[in-house]
């Protein structure tokens, strides 16, 4: 099989792992063929596509090989520290310790698609009445009923306040059940008034220096349990070294977003820089792996780019996603349709945005989980989105809806209002469910109208010079 | 030069050929859905050519659109039913700015620039109200046919409220009105009022007029008034309102093939 970029079935990739690995290349000892997830319930991987480079098939295995690591650090002593809901700034505190180990149990909102449906997580979380009309974030409550997936952790830590709705009752409902939960609070972000001191946040808002005191407060409360948890103390130079880790990470992911999202041919399949932006959150549960794992892909990306290969049609139309999308598959079904990924927003941009290294630690933690577009207003996001648009120079945009989210049946409209009106570029919005298999010829539909629209609006030469795009949009505006 | 445009939608399958000498539809024609959609697609062309004295030859080129688009493999390629819609109205009227297209199952709102080039959509697919196929249910709980039942709705003087927006949920209301002796009429005109609210609420803000009503549902009695109504804008029904998908393909695959 060539070296040429290319997505690959299952199937391919067996056949292609036998034959890199007789010609010589070496991965770490977590990495094996795919089929065996499949063996161990994950179905989902044989509907899907991949990409063929080594870099591709590592990061698929450091995903699927999360819950044997969570469940290696636990034999090994190390404590387990479930961060939910908070998307990026406790485990930074987390690994700053060295023996703690942070995941996001939040992440089994993946599991119904992936085993497609065979965990039977769903259905317990109906039991317990959270139904279908909540977030399929409650299949962590399956979850963590059948232990079938990660270890219990040791410390269960979540945000409240200005968190979504639905996961908020799903986590009460956790708590009630017997995971006693340290919640920590997260205001809503406002402007700050004329007379308060205006802090600045990663990604250029801002916000009152009392809001800013206030979760640093909350966050010293979280880091204080993570102390004693760990038996060690978070000093400042720590938190510091563990914070220019995550900057490390985010760094590498913000040269790899760049370059998948802003080359002319993609160098990267949308579904694998799905995964790869994960890996913000929690590192997957392995930070120095998160970066190796980054590294691969970003020289796999950047050699792709020098040789001017890569995926798709060349005139593939250029689509901001917005929102993480519950069945995978949904990725390659863009590209197919004859779109492509530049720019997301899959409700996480902080903890892509550097967290600050010149003030004090934590005060620079407490900024960065402000700066988290789901505790700010909508209008603020939809902002954020625009800039983000005309950053990667998108010519369309896909608001996905998660079923049963609380904050998706409102912001969409604002979201999708606001960018037609400052850029005038054409949006849709799609609810994709955990698995989308019966309702794939109109979600086909809709991603291929996207896709024809763009193409009619724009003629040849403005959609070589994207630019002009915007120009268009402000004109409309 | 004659192309051709099938629209094989959830209920109907239409067929369409274009002249692009004479710039009109020449032929089209309409049969049911079933499960073979190829081949009733496939005898539903033909039977369009043999009636038209054309044979398959004469048609330089085919386009297939609506949901079943990607099973019909003798066609020369596949464009979705939203771009097909706004290529057919346009062509009928060229004035059009907004395209409300409510089929058997499905609605779509159709934003078009000065251009007549598409600008955004809306779609709903996942529900059934707000669709052709929620007036058929009313109309079999009313115990006739819907073109009837539609008529006897522009009697009504007072439509009855129906509040909710699920089809099982309205039809529980339904038979509440009923059993509580509103007149036929009156039932008919509230569902058409509350599809139309349905379909308004997809409209957004944006909407320019003239607006074009396309799909099986323009043709139902009293649905454009209703519509016209609940928007504040006048909704024309746009000729061959059933066909303006097939023409639209028709007329595509013209262009791709210039």
């Amino acid at each position: 099989m060539t070296d040429r970029p290319a997505q690959i079935t299952l199937d391919q990739w067996e056949s292609r792992y036998a034959s890199l690995l007789q010609a010589g290349t070496i991965w770490p000892d977590y990495c094996g063929p795919l089929s065996h997830y499949v063996h161990e319930g994950d179905r989902r991987l044989t509907s899907l596509i991949f990409d063929n480079s080594p870099a591709a098939f590592r990061l698929w295995n450091f995903l699927l090989t999360e819950e044997d690591r969570l469940h290696r650090a636990r034999a090994e002593g190390r404590r387990l520290v479930g961060a939910m809901k908070d998307l990026g700034t406790v485990p930074v505190m987390a690994f700053s310790l060295d023996n703690l180990v942070a995941f996001y149990p939040d992440g089994a909102w993946w599991i119904p698609c992936v085993m497609e449906l065979g965990a039977g997580l769903l259905e317990i979380a109906d039991q317990f009445g959270v139904d279908e009309s909540f977030c399929p974030v409650r299949a962590m409550l399956g979850a963590f009923l059948t232990e079938a997936h990660f270890p219990i952790p040791d410390l269960l830590v979540c945000s409240a306040g200005a968190v979504c709705d639905d996961f908020s009752a799903i986590a009460q409902r956790l708590n009630g059940m017997g995971f006693p939960i340290l919640w920590w609070e997260i205001p809503h972000r406002r402007r700050p008034e004329e007379d308060e001191k205006a802090l600045e946040l990663p990604g250029g808002r801002t916000a009152p220096e009392a809001q800013v005191l206030l979760v640093k407060a909350e966050l010293q409360r979280v880091c204080s349990a993570l102390e004693a948890l760990a038996g060690q103390k978070i000093d400042d130079a720590r938190l510091r070294a563990g914070i220019r880790k995550a900057n490390s990470v985010r760094m590498q992911l913000k040269r790899l977003r760049d370059l998948a999202y802003g080359a002319k041919i993609c160098p990267m399949p949308g579904l694998e820089m799905l995964i790869a932006e994960m890996l913000a959150i929690h590192f997957c549960s392995d930070r120095d792996e998160t970066t190796a794992v980054l590294a691969d892909l970003l020289s796999t990306a950047q050699a792709r780019v020098q040789a001017r290969l890569g995926f798709g049609e060349k005139d593939a139309v250029r689509i901001f996603w917005v929102n993480p999308v519950a069945d995978l598959r949904v990725m390659n079904l863009l590209e197919q349709c004859g779109g492509r990924i530049c720019g997301t927003e899959y409700l996480f941009t902080h903890a892509l945005d550097l967290i600050p290294e010149d003030l004090d630690p934590m005060e620079a933690l407490a900024r960065t989980a402000l700066a988290d577009p789901m505790v700010g207003s909508s209008a603020d996001r939809a902002e954020r989105i625009c800039r983000d648009i005309r950053h990667f120079r998108a010519e369309g945009v896909v608001i996905s809806r998660i079923p049963g989210a609380s904050h998706c049946a409102l912001e969409g409209a604002i979201i999708g209002q606001t960018v037609q009106e400052r850029l005038g570029l054409p949006v849709i919005e799609i609810e994709i469910p955990p698995l989308t298999d019966a309702m794939s010829p109109t979600i086909r539909t809709r991603l291929e109208a996207l896709v024809e629209t763009v193409r009619s609006q724009v003629c040849s030469v403005q959609r070589r010079d994207p630019e002009k795009i915007i120009n268009k949009g402000k004109a409309i505006a | 030069m004659i192309y051709a445009g099938m629209d094989i939608g959830s209920r109907t399958i239409k067929a369409a050929l274009f002249d692009t000498g004479s710039q009109t539809m020449i032929a089209c024609k309409l049969r049911d859905q079933g499960v073979d959609q190829q081949g009733l697609t496939r005898d539903l062309y033909n039977h369009t050519l043999f009636e038209s004295g054309l044979a398959r030859s004469s048609v330089a080129r085919s386009v297939a659109t609506g949901y079943g688009r990607n099973a019909i493999e003798f066609a020369d390629t596949t464009i979705t039913e939203i771009t097909c819609h706004a290529a057919g109205v346009r062509h009928l009227h060229p004035d059009v700015r907004t395209i409300v297209d409510i089929g058997g199952e499905d609605s779509k709102i159709i934003r078009l620039d000065d251009r007549g080039r598409v600008q955004d959509f809306a779609m709903n697919d996942r529900c059934a109200a707000g669709t052709g196929r929620f007036m058929e249910i009313v109309a079999r709980l009313l115990e006739g046919d819907l073109t009837s039942v539609a008529r006897a709705a522009e009697l009504s003087v007072k439509p009855a409220a129906i509040s909710s927006m699920c089809v099982v949920f309205a039809e529980t209301e339904i038979i509440g009105l009923l059993a509580s002796g509103t007149p036929i009429q009156d039932i008919m005109a509230g569902v058409q009022k509350s599809i139309a609210s349905r379909i308004v609420g997809m409209v957004g803000k944006h909407a320019r007029e003239p607006f074009y009503f396309t799909g099986g549902v323009a043709l139902v009695p009293g649905m454009a008034q209703a519509l016209s109504n609940m928007l504040g804008h006048e909704v024309k029904v746009s000729q061959s309102a059933q066909f303006t998908g097939a023409l639209g393909a028709a007329i595509i695959a013209s262009r791709q093939a210039a």
